[in-house]
């Protein structure tokens, strides 16, 4: 039991980081967020947008982050690199960078250990400013590079994000590249501040196919180089497919399903996970039309007590609607083999379990309910 | 060089508009209702047929429409502006603008320049700062700033001026620079005529005469202050929720070089057309602050003619104000290609 959740043995150095740091990040992964509470504050309502998030990244691994617009992704994406602004504020939980606390306001002495790519490449450059002199900048202040030296590297860097006749672009203005050449650019930038771990917020959204696939293909080949940690943002199962190691699948401010990428695809858990791949183009029998969740993602305002995902839920009975479910272990629902029942725990003791979900289809107590029967009739399975 | 190419093509499209503007001028001076010569008579000279015929003779309006046209046009063009008829009587008019012109520039130039160099930076101060103390107090001040008529301003700023001594404690006339001619009057500009170097070279004189001004053009000003500060703080604000800022923050960029690189720079461009957009209001729209001012510019010169029908004088003067603002706009032109890279930039 207890050597299924070694989170008890490690936060215990890593809660005094020592100078070296390094004794400590090597039992744990490079970045882990645990609990992470971000709320806004408007006139009318307080929007818990990250209401208890957890997820760990270890370095050269990519982690998918899956869920609808509004499911709470960006934010979560913000908050780790502290890009949260008024009204909102990064309220409770914790985000360890390499065995150092960030939300105690560090992030100033991390800049650029981590760094973020946005969804729209031309919002994210500087228009009046030349892609070399937003490289040069980054290179000048993570690598000390100036003069000759830094725009070397800013070529290079361009070569290595995959952009031809780098020493001309470098002298150009963000609106003279194209999308796909403007994400590159980005990238480069990003790379510029030699992070160790990367966060794609959408980076392909905005891109058209071709594109989006030589992008993903890039990311991929940067992270063998460099060994960088990806956290990797999208809406859409298919990118997390191409790309994902490990997937951490959203709704409304919480995680509901976490699983190897290979085992959510196969053996989805959580009934809003089973929704999502059946969404996939391809994943439907032919002919059919896609299956889509029906409803909007609700806005987060208040502890939950229900199971968000109730009034969508093609499995809800009633208990979804007065008990709040926590993440179970189910790394061995659906396969032959022992059924560990005994994960039952709150969401801090989710680390180190293969499979997770939240759903109350999945704790013994619930088991005979008559919504799990009726799921499973209506066909909730997407397979 | 697509910039400048840019610019160029600009300067090149003031032409058309320049002749557009003239001919709309000639349109409604001379083939209007009103025949311009039968004003061209003062009150104390008795209105004949033959005085009339005379003056119709000399303006040419006894020619064909169209060959007058072109004679009239075409003299501007060369910047022979003719005679005036009613105000002061029978002198040139080029003359007249060489002398009133610099006035009502150097008030204009003054105008926008305080307005600039107060309203921008405190709208930048307040959105750097928005929702803080230092906001509101710089804000509102801006709003009642610019909610005072210019013409009280002016009374209110004149009085106290002129009372400075037991008002104030000081003496405006003789404060770091003596102004002989008092509060009121043209700022002395004639050291400057035939050497405009002497701007530079002769700084006592180019102090008084911007001590002279300071008071209309502060009074002038007041209303774009206001705007610019507005409009500055609301830029300010826009710009810092940008994606880039945020891109720049995550890059570990100082919050101080975030300001002034990433946010000003940008925080400038919707200011630029409204700041050329007020200038032109001021150089044009200076009466009022040039009378309580007793300050001969263009703007007076302006009015009178039009009160007292000197027609030919009044076409004279559009023709100088379709320059200034064609100046003007291509001043904005060249300051957007300063500021903005996409400027002229065409994606093909
Ligand atoms: S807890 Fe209930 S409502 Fe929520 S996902 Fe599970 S079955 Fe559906």
């Amino acid at each position: 039991m207890a050597d299924s959740r070694p989170v008890s043995d490690d936060s215990g150095p890593t809660s005094q980081p020592t100078a070296g740091g390094s004794a400590d990040s090597e039992d744990e992964p490079l970045l882990v967020v645990d609990e992470l509470q971000t709320t806004f504050y408007t006139d009318k309502e307080t929007i818990r947008a990250v209401d208890g998030v957890s997820l760990d990244i270890e370095a050269g691994e990519t982690v998918g982050l899956v869920g609808e617009s509004g499911s709470g992704k960006s934010v979560t994406a913000r908050s780790i690199l502290g890009l949260i602004d008024d009204p909102g504020r990064v309220e409770g939980g914790s985000i360890r960078f390499d065995g150092h606390e960030l939300t105690d306001g560090s992030w100033e002495q991390h800049r650029g250990d981590l760094s973020i790519v946005f969804q729209d490449p031309i919002n994210s450059m500087n228009p009046v400013y030349t892609v070399g002199n937003q490289i040069r900048e980054a290179l000048r202040i993570h690598q000390g590079l100036r003069g000759q030296e830094a725009r070397e590297e800013a070529i290079s860097l361009l070569e290595a994000v995959g952009i031809p006749d780098a020493p001309r672009r470098l002298e150009e203005y963000p609106h003279q590249y194209s999308g796909g050449m403007r994400q590159r650019a980005v990238i480069a930038i990003a790379l510029a501040c030699d992070p160790n771990l990367l966060v794609c917020d959408e980076p392909t959204t905005a891109l058209d196919v071709t594109i989006q696939a030589q992008i993903l293909e890039l990311l991929d080949d940067l992270q063998r180089e460099e060994d960088l940690g990806i956290l990797f943002i999208t809406h859409d199962m298919g990118v997390i497919e191409e790309i994902a190691d490990r997937v951490n699948v959203m709704y409304a401010g919480e995680i509901v399903e976490t699983a190897p990428a290979d085992r959510l695809f196969d053996e989805p858990q959580h009934p809003y996970t089973r929704g999502l791949l059946a969404s996939i183009p391809g994943r439907t029998a032919e002919g059919d039309e896609l299956p889509t969740i029906g409803g909007e993602v609700p806005t987060p305002t208040s502890e939950p007590d229900e199971c968000r995902f109730a009034p969508r839920c093609p499995a809800a009975f009633d208990a979804c609607e007065r008990i709040h479910p926590e993440h179970v272990d189910v790394s061995s629902v659906g396969t032959a083999g022992v059924e560990t029942t005994d994960g039952m725990s709150g969401a801090e003791g989710t680390r180190g379990m293969e499979h997770t979900a939240a759903c109350l289809l999945h704790e013994d107590r619930f088991e005979q309910s008559p919504g799990a029967a009726t799921f499973e009739a209506n066909g909730g399975d997407s397979q | 060089m697509k910039r400048l190419k840019y610019v160029l093509k600009r300067v090149l499209m003031a032409f058309p508009v320049l002749w557009l503007g003239t001919s709309m001028t000639w349109y409604v001076i001379y083939q209007g209702p009103v025949d311009p010569a039968t004003n061209l008579l003062s009150s104390q000279e008795r209105l004949t047929e033959a005085k009339v015929e005379a003056a119709r003779e000399q303006l040419g309006l006894n020619r064909p429409p169209l060959e007058h046209y072109v004679d009239w046009t075409s003299s501007l063009f060369v910047l022979d502006l003719g005679q005036t008829w009613l105000i002061y009587p029978g002198s040139n008019v080029g003359a007249l603008v060489v002398d009133f012109l610099p006035r009502t520039v150097w008030l204009g130039f003054w105008s926008v320049l305080i307005a600039v160099f107060v309203g921008i930076p405190l709208g930048f101060y307040a959105g750097v700062r928005s929702n803080t103390v230092a906001d509101y107090i710089a804000s509102i001040s801006g709003i009642v700033w610019r909610a005072m008529p210019n013409f009280w301003l002016a009374v209110i700023l004149l009085s106290l001026l002129v009372g400075s001594e037991s008002l104030l404690g000081f003496d405006w006339d003789t404060l770091l620079v003596d102004l002989p001619s008092g509060v009121t009057g043209n700022p002395g500009l004639s050291y400057m005529a035939g050497d405009p170097l002497a701007l530079f070279t002769q700084p006592g004189e180019t102090l008084a005469a911007i001590k002279k001004i300071l008071p209309a053009a502060l009074v002038l000003g007041s209303a774009s202050m206001g705007n610019e500060m507005r409009i500055g703080r609301t830029a300010v604000l826009e710009t810092k929720n940008e994606q880039y800022v945020d891109f720049a923050r995550a890059k570990g960029v100082s919050n101080r070089a975030i300001v002034w690189k990433h946010v000003f720079r940008n925080a400038l461009i919707p200011l630029v057309p409204i700041v050329t957009t007020e200038a032109f209001l001021l150089i044009g729209g200076s009466v009022l602050v040039e009378s309580v001012f007793g300050i001969n510019g263009m703007g007076k010169l302006f009015f009178d003619a039009a009160i007292q029908g000197d027609l030919p004088l009044v076409g004279s003067l559009m023709f100088v104000f379709i320059v200034l603002l064609l100046v003007i706009n291509i001043v904005q032109d060249i300051l957007y290609t300063l500021i903005d890279p996409r400027v002229g930039y065409d994606a093909n």
